[in-house]
């Protein structure tokens, strides 16, 4: 009688059971759509998008680049403190909102000044010293703005359940005064007991 | 024989039913200024509704939308979640210029977003240039 029973179970579930141990060919997705690989240990690379659209988004709401003497604003990229239990890179933040502050036409971002005097671009640096030499003018502008930043994480479990909140938090510096003229923050809280595809 | 094998297992289905119901099953009391200091531009828009499913359950109450001080266009929609039940959803806004041409400058940015049962919510976007002139809104289902 136990057979009659349970063999019918038995036999559903062997299809789901094999659906769950076959994997995915390996294949293309759109960066950064609800296809993506989602981890609850890790920075995602659709978190660093959402996170940079909606800053940006609200930097430009904000019109604090609007408010310099020459526009467009000059923009330098200031140190951004990764406070994560992972080791990344900032630019995967830093660039898609530089790339978007460009597009709007609100400000241009200087790749001849960096933290500690270090150029992103030391040929551009050197050819625009020889420049200044050679014509013996001061052509450099110094940045209007300065953005610096931080990114934390904040794990948590419960049981079997894991979550880690992610804040990425900016500040945009007037070079002028040194006071903060615009400070964003996003924060992205992931849940869950295994990591998974998709939100 | 019988009653021994699925007593056990009707009792374990009542309970898992009873706890996905009391899990899910929140609603939203809200209360807010009846005499309204703003006003609200709002927007003619037009739908295509593709997932019938989601849209009996996220329905889009209205949009509006304004300019920033920097003159972009900043646009906000309103949803309500029809259902008793927490819903999960994505949305993604997209923009075009004035010739209708796309003028997403990064990847787009797919935001998972969640409402409580019954809850109205407010999701908005700021257009990337200030060339931008429209927009669409896309949802899906989690």
């Amino acid at each position: 009688m136990k057979k009659t029973v349970l063999l019918p179970i038995i036999a559903a579930a062997i299809p789901f059971l094999a659906a769950g141990c076959a994997g995915t060919n390996a294949h293309y997705v759109q960066t950064g759509d609800q296809h993506n690989v989602v981890t609850i240990g890790a920075i995602n690379i659709q978190d660093y998008i959402q996170a940079a659209n909606e800053m940006t988004g609200k930097l430009l709401a904000s019109g604090a680049l609007d408010r310099v003497a020459n526009p467009p604003a000059v923009l330098a990229i200031s140190r951004i403190v990764n406070n994560t239990a992972q080791q990344i890179d900032t630019d995967l933040l830093t660039k898609k909102i530089r790339v978007a502050v460009l597009d709007s036409g609100k400000a241009l971002t200087t790749t001849t000044m960096g933290l500690g005097g270090t150029a992103e671009d030391p040929m551009a640096k050197g050819l625009q010293q020889e420049n200044e030499f050679k014509n013996d003018v001061k052509a450099t502008r110094t940045p209007d703005f300065t953005l610096s930043g931080k990114i934390i994480q904040l794990a948590v479990k419960a049981g079997n359940t894991s979550q880690s909140t992610y804040s990425f938090q900016l500040s945009l510096t007037d070079a002028k005064s040194g006071l903060a003229v615009w400070e964003g923050e996003k924060e992205i809280t992931k849940q869950g007991t295994r990591s998974s595809v998709g939100f | 024989m019988k009653t021994r094998i699925f007593l056990p297992l009707v009792a374990a289905g009542f309970t898992a039913g009873l706890l996905a119901v009391s899990g899910c099953k929140t609603t939203v009391n809200s209360v807010e200024n009846a005499q309204k200091e703003g006003q609200r531009q709002m927007v003619s828009d037009s739908r295509v509704i593709t997932d019938g499913s989601l849209a009996k359950k996220v329905s889009i109450v209205g949009v509006n939308q304004s300019m920033t001080p920097g003159g972009f266009l900043k646009v906000q929609v309103e949803l309500l979640n029809k259902t008793r039940s927490y819903q999960a959803f994505n949305y993604r806004f997209e923009w075009f210029d004035a010739n209708g041409m796309q003028m997403d400058s990064l990847s787009p940015a797919v935001i998972p977003s969640t409402i409580e049962g019954k809850e109205s919510k407010f999701i908005s976007a700021v257009a990337p240039t200030a060339a931008c002139k429209d927009f669409r809104l896309k949802l899906v289902e989690n």
